[in-house]
């Protein structure tokens, strides 16, 4: 990799062992809008008060429903999205409002995986443009070298370079992704949001797409935040697991302890809302069935987010926001009455 | 049949590399071009403008190989010839030409019309590309703006412009474009809000794109194709403001020949010699039903909503 303008700003010297992206006290709100004269009528808690470290090398899984803030979060961390309070730091480095030409430079460090493989390439380029751009912006390579790059980069995702010069819509959902996935490849960056990037793609070919992830992230030292709505898709490509609700982290844990020992209620209630396909277990098992539906982001509830559909809520958890406090070995969790 | 597409549809193993075909890549411009062309009636129509166009340009040419008179040679012994080997499509009551006067007519309405959807598309897709784009105050600023255009009275600000300028094919372009890029601006701007909401727009900003390089490689391709459809819907409806104009006397002015003014001319003579009439009726009919023949079939070629 070689070095990039970002890395002449570190001020503390970072090191692998250190978290690649921390994140403190983030909050991004929207304002919403009313009216003939745009007054604002509040705003929407999309991410509010966001504590969270990536370590290098790692995917860290994010889940939560739909509209819990978990696109906002990954967006923001990556810059798409200003921030409204908090901070993000990338290298031990504050991002949190860089602009310009630092700005430019951390696209080079940072890329990002869509959801829908149809909206995220532009219908007018060809794949052989579209994987090319990220090259031609931050003036990588030209002529014959960026067609080499090119080439290379579908390769490196399972496509044939022959390609390069076809439209998106003649491909399906599994190689559109794969084309989204070599742009994302194409500046070499360290970090890389994937939004829910197998969610919108057949069964058959999500495997295929994580098994792509995970290759990549072996043979580049990648690092990813890989958002999803359900547990069980993050399951198989997590290190570890971070679960939202309405704007704020409820329990983070590595894989396997989440699902073996969930200690929020929240967590217990999505495990539990995992098919087993097995139909003698499905049957005998306990299912948590959360009432009602999820609070409004503009008003949230008072204290503890959840606990208006939480099954174990007390009359404490109105008054006062549980913090994350530790239950072992890296795992966090935020309930005054957690699981045992 | 199978399309050429469904080919790629068969998806792959993960790490398998395909033999490619050799097949050309169908982008959406070969695409809408193939759709056009199998369009016989909108091909005949856009081929009679192409041809008009192509009179007009050579005009000059013309009057001196083909119909030997100028537009303006006056010949007081051959008024209201009838249409014959002398005059072919007959002369009017100085003796000019009405075929070498309909020749350069078309160089003035055709001219107007190409000039004036030239610079409504280019300012209204500006204006609307900036306001879409941005939005905010800059959104609100613009779009007042085009608001309070398009309540202006057309014909008054016509009649004003006229008084305040002698009209010439420039200066009218101008002035009929000052009112038609308000509708363009407002068709980009739509377009805009939708595109900038899809993801490859946020991908473009996320790999560290600049807003120009945002609004020329994606939003406009993008809107491109609305802006054709416009275009060649607008032409017609252009060359029927024009003529109007003409007609009324606030076009272009007598004895430059356009086909607006021929019909204002011959309007005193129509019982006497009705060619003189029907020949710019029928010739500015015939181009504004071939315009919007083909802008229909370009529309249903290249609009967007009815691909993907």
């Amino acid at each position: 990799m070689p070095e990039t303008a970002t890395a002449k700003h570190i001020t503390r010297a970072w090191t692998v062992n250190d978290p690649l992206v921390t994140v403190g006290d983030l909050k991004v709100w929207f304002p919403v809008a009313t009216g003939l004269i745009q007054r604002s009528a509040g705003y929407v808690h999309a991410v509010d008060g966001v504590d969270l470290e990536i370590k290098a090398g790692e995917t860290l899984g994010l889940v939560g429903e739909s509209g819990c803030g978990k696109s906002t979060l990954g967006r923001t961390i990556i810059r798409l999205v200003e921030p409204t309070g908090g901070s993000i730091k990338f290298k031990g480095e504050d991002i949190t409002h860089v602009r310009g030409g630092k700005l430019r430079a951390l696209r080079r460090e940072m890329a990002m995986i869509f959801q829908d493989p149809y909206a995220s390439l532009d219908p007018r380029q060809t794949v052989g443009d579209i994987v090319g751009e990220p090259i031609d912006v931050h003036g990588l390579a030209k002529g014959k070298q960026r067609q080499e790059r090119i080439r290379e980069l579908l390769r490196v995702v399972g496509m044939n370079p022959r390609y390069a010069d076809r439209y998106p819509h003649e491909f399906s959902g599994g190689q559109r992704q794969r084309i989204g996935i070599a742009r994302a490849l194409a500046v070499e960056p360290q970090f890389i949001v994937c939004d829910e990037p197998i969610s919108a793609l057949d069964v058959s070919i999500q495997a295929q797409i994580i098994n792509l992830l995970e290759n990549l992230q072996s043979k580049f030292k990648l690092t990813y935040l890989f958002i999803a709505h359900d547990l069980s898709v993050v399951k198989h490509i997590s290190n570890r697991i971070a679960v939202m609700y309405l704007g704020k982290v409820m329990e983070v844990a590595p894989a396997g302890q989440l699902y073996k020992r969930p200690r929020h209620p929240y967590t217990g209630s999505l495990l539990s809302a995992i098919p087993i396909p097995d139909p003698a277990v499905e049957l005998g098992r306990e299912r948590v069935l959360l009432k009602g539906d999820v609070a409004s982001p503009v008003d949230p509830p008072s204290g503890c987010r959840f606990r208006t559909r939480c099954p174990r809520a007390k009359p404490h958890c109105a008054e006062e926001i549980p913090p994350l406090e530790t239950f072992g070995q890296e795992h966090l969790a935020a309930c005054f009455y957690p699981l045992d | 049949m199978i399309g050429p597409s469904r080919v790629a549809e068969l998806d792959m193993p993960s790490a398998g590399i395909e033999t490619g075909g050799s097949r050309p890549a169908q982008s959406y411009w070969n695409e809408s071009w193939e759709r056009l062309r199998a369009n016989r009636i909108g091909v005949g129509a856009g081929a009679l403008i192409l041809v008009f166009a192509a009179i007009a340009i050579m005009a000059p040419l013309v009057s001196a190989f083909i119909t030997h008179y100028q537009p303006q040679t006056i010949n007081l012994d051959q008024t209201f010839a009838k249409p014959g080997s002398v005059h072919w499509l007959g002369s009017d009551e100085l003796g000019r030409d009405t075929l070498t006067r309909l020749v350069w007519g078309a160089r003035v309405s055709l001219g107007v019309a190409f000039l004036t959807v030239a610079i409504s598309l280019t300012v209204g897709t500006s204006v609307g590309m900036l306001a879409g784009y941005y939005g905010g105050w800059i959104d609100d600023v613009l779009m007042r703006l085009v608001d309070t255009v398009l309540a202006i009275p057309a014909i008054f600000l016509f009649i004003l412009m006229s008084i305040l300028f002698r009209p010439n094919p420039f200066t009218l372009a101008v002035i009929v474009a000052s009112v038609g890029w308000g509708a363009v601006a407002r068709l980009v701007r739509g377009e805009v809000l939708s595109v900038k909401q899809r993801d490859f727009v946020l991908a473009t900003r996320s790999i560290g794109a600049r807003d120009t390089r945002l609004m020329a490689r994606h939003l406009l391709p993008n809107v491109l194709p609305v802006l054709i459809v416009a275009a060649s819907l607008g032409v017609g409806q252009i060359i029927l403001v024009e003529a109007a104009l003409d007609f009324l006397g606030l076009g272009i002015q007598p004895p430059t020949a356009s086909w607006g003014n021929m019909l204002t001319n011959a309007e005193s003579y129509f019982f006497r010699s009705g060619w003189l009439v029907a020949l710019p009726g029928v010739t500015i009919f015939t181009t504004v039903l071939a315009s919007n023949i083909f802008g229909n079939a370009v529309r249903d070629a290249f609009d967007p909503r009815l691909k993907s």
